[in-house]
């Protein structure tokens, strides 16, 4: 089921400290799983639809997003 | 009035590969055309090579193939179901690919492609045929190339817009119905002609570890461009022929093997041995596959521990740097290293439809024309076999440059239909009060497709999944509540995989022999029989009825007479396990429950306190 809460676990690690905002990997995500959250900071709004494609990850011009892990069923 | 109104000449459903090559080849052709590109995703990432590719698999380059050998390696896979023009097509139009690309991504040849020390792109074998005819690349930017020429021409791309209903009138394509899955927002898009570019049936049987996006194919190919398809009237065919890929066991990534083969590596079961005389993705070694785990030699391992520290660096490098860049980390948390012999644990992928690796799709010509006048399909929903990504590039430029010249001379036709009404049953899963989660109901689909579609083949479990069919389309479907438009697509995708699996058991059903290996390998009809040799099995909707039809039709007459079997046998089976044990008769009358019956009824009496021993 998809989560709507940028509590629960999510297999991305965002760093808030150097996410800018910009919004591309919200923008360029080919599966609509990351939106912003109040503060800006993309979160995996719809979580179990992610294909671990890692374009968020390639697609961030300050490297603030990367893979922590694959999704915990195929880890 | 609640949607938006655009008139174009040409739209295109699903901006991937395929898609985004029609959508800059009609415009090119003409500059003027209104040419619309609809995608569940933006077009820059989205589709089979959204994170790039990292080889052409099947290209006919000077000095190392033609179109003929082509052909030849493509009669030799599909066993003689094959209408060879389009295959020649397929290779003579491959160089032109190789020179596109090139072109959209700025890059010089020996960059994007290797080129041998005679100036040719060099090419490697992978096919089995003695023929090289597999083309490597540093593809991780294609895509992105792609979506910049695109947006470039002025097309009107609708990202995050799929479309949910495709309209004829008269017989002939009239307009397509979408809607935004963020803002909600519907659009009637009023066209003469549609290019299909829709993928595979990527979301089709349930990946083994039960994660529902941990598909090998693009998870956002669910088979809305078989259904859309199928529902306008159009033919498809070899939905019988099942994509059962060998794939990373879990992570289910592409490309390993496809990339390691043709620098050396090879498949071997647990015994170290190698089970198989070719490591291409044909139907025959899928079946020595399927042998090795059912003798129990399984599980099954892509070998590299033999190839030089330069190899194996190299192919790190390509595996771990295109297409799914998470392989590297998924090796990692595992401990993997592929200097030892069983690191890469191999497994049977889900089965899916798909032209691009296999066979099934929507039935074109070698103009990617379908039955349905103004309907072309291209890429992984388009029944070229064997494809794979030059195809979607070679049917897709054609698409888009036919597709164009006929709107010239055909306007669409007014819309039969009343679009609030459809709308408005579109959106019905938002306004329910309750109901099922798609997930639910996509994981049922999905798992009962898994358990009794997966060959080889039963006919009463592929029986049981039409009553399964029709159960979940009639009960389930529409108790589906969302809460989203993000989610609201979902309920067309789950439509869609059940029109899918609906064609598959059907078509399997009505092919009564076994063909391509483990593919299409049917229990009750366990051999090739030659009465089938050239023939398709057709599926369509009838349009009189609305039902699904099924019919036998006779694949184009061969031009070129190449062998048009792959060298393996159909096993006997034996399993006789003994008569077992056999106790003394029981009556078939039991007089101690029908008193029980006649004298309490059909009400569970409630004994939980025997003798009111717990009375306070």
């Amino acid at each position: 089921m998809s989560i709507h809460n940028s509590k629960a676990y999510q297999w991305l690690d965002i760093n808030k400290n150097t996410c800018i905002s910009c919004g591309l990997c919200v923008d360029y995500c080919p599966r609509d799983v990351l939106h912003k959250d109040e503060d800006g900071i993309p979160f995996m709004k719809h979580r179990d639809d992610c294909w671990y494609c890692d374009v968020c990850a390639f697609i961030c011009p300050k490297k603030a997003i990367k893979l922590k892990e694959v999704p915990y069923p195929i880890k | 009035m609640t949607y938006h109104i655009i008139e174009a000449d040409v739209v295109i459903l699903g901006g991937g590969s395929a898609g985004t090559i029609a959508a800059i080849k009609a415009k090119t052709k003409d500059p003027n055309a209104r040419v619309v590109v609809l995608d569940k995703g933006p077009i820059e990432t989205s589709g089979a090579i959204g994170r790039g590719m990292d080889a052409l698999n099947i290209v006919a380059v000077p000095g190392y193939a033609t179109p003929e050998n082509v052909v030849e390696a493509l009669t030799k896979v599909t066993e003689g179901i094959l209408d060879q023009e389009c295959a020649y097509v397929l290779g003579e139009k491959s160089l032109q690919v190789i020179k596109d690309l090139e072109d959209y991504t700025g890059r010089e040849p020996g960059d994007l492609f290797p080129i041998d020390e005679n100036g040719n792109y060099k090419a490697n074998y992978l096919h089995p045929v003695d023929y090289p005819m597999y083309l490597a690349m540093d593809g991780e930017d294609i895509k992105r190339a792609l979506a910049k020429r695109v947006r470039s021409l002025e097309v009107q791309v609708l990202d995050f817009t799929p479309a949910v209903r495709m309209f004829t009138t008269d017989g002939r394509i009239s307009g397509i119905l979408a809607f935004n899955m963020r803002s909600g927002e519907f659009y009637y898009i009023k066209t003469p002609t549609v290019i299909i570019t829709a993928g595979a049936v990527g979301k089709f049987g349930l990946p083994r570890d039960g994660y529902l996006s941990g598909t090998y194919e693009f998870p956002g190919n669910t088979g809305e461009g078989f259904a859309l398809a199928y529902h306008a009237g159009a033919h498809l065919i070899n939905l019988e022929c099942f994509q059962t890929n060998l794939l990373m066991k879990d992570f289910n990534g592409p490309a390993c093997g496809y990339v390691v083969i043709p620098r050396g590596g090879y498949g071997v079961n647990a015994l170290g041995e190698r089970f198989w005389s070719h490591g291409y993705w044909s139907g025959d070694m899928f079946l020595a596959v399927w042998r090795e785990l059912l003798e129990g030699r399984g599980p099954v391992y892509l070998k590299m521990d033999h190839l030089p520290e330069e190899t194996i660096t190299g192919l790190e490098k390509i595996l771990w740097g295109t297409e799914r860049t998470a392989r590297g980390l998924f090796h990692e948390q595992r401990g993997e290293d592929y200097r030892r012999w069983d690191s890469v644990e191999q497994g049977m992928e889900e089965i899916t439809l798909c032209s691009g690796h296999s066979m099934s799709g929507i039935q074109v010509n070698k103009n990617a024309e379908t039955n349905v006048p103004g309907l072309y399909a291209a890429g992984d929903c388009a029944a070229v076999p064997h494809q794979y990504l030059t195809g979607a590039f070679v049917f897709g430029s054609i698409a888009g440059e036919r597709a164009v010249e006929y709107s010239k001379n055909n306007k669409a036709g007014d819309l039969p239909v009343d679009l609030e009404q459809i709308i408005e049953e579109i959106k019905l899963p938002l306004e329910q009060e309750g109901g099922l989660s798609p997930e639910e109901v996509e994981y049922k689909i999905r798992s009962k497709i898994t358990q009794y579609l997966t060959p080889p083949k039963s006919d009463p479990s592929m029986t049981k999944l039409l009553w399964w069919v029709k159960r979940i389309r009639e009960e389930d479907l529409p108790r589906i509540k969302v809460t989203s438009y993000h989610d609201l697509i979902k309920v067309t995708e789950i439509r869609s995989i059940i029109d899918c699996a609906e064609m598959a058991a059907k078509a399997s059903l009505y092919r009564t022999e076994s063909r391509w290996g483990l593919g299409h390998y049917r229990l009750a009809y366990p051999k090739r029989d030659p009465d089938w040799s050239d023939k398709w099995v057709v599926i369509h909707k009838n349009s009189e009825t609305g039902e699904m039809d099924t019919m036998k039709e006779t694949v184009p007459e061969h031009k070129w007479n190449f062998v048009k079997e792959l060298e393996y046998e159909y096993p006997t089976i034996n399993l006789d396990i003994g008569k077992g044990y056999v106790h003394p008769p029981n009556s078939d009358r039991d007089p101690w429950i029908e008193e029980k019956v006649q004298r309490e009824g059909f009400v569970v009496p409630t004994r939980l306190v025997p003798n009111g021993s717990c009375d306070k």
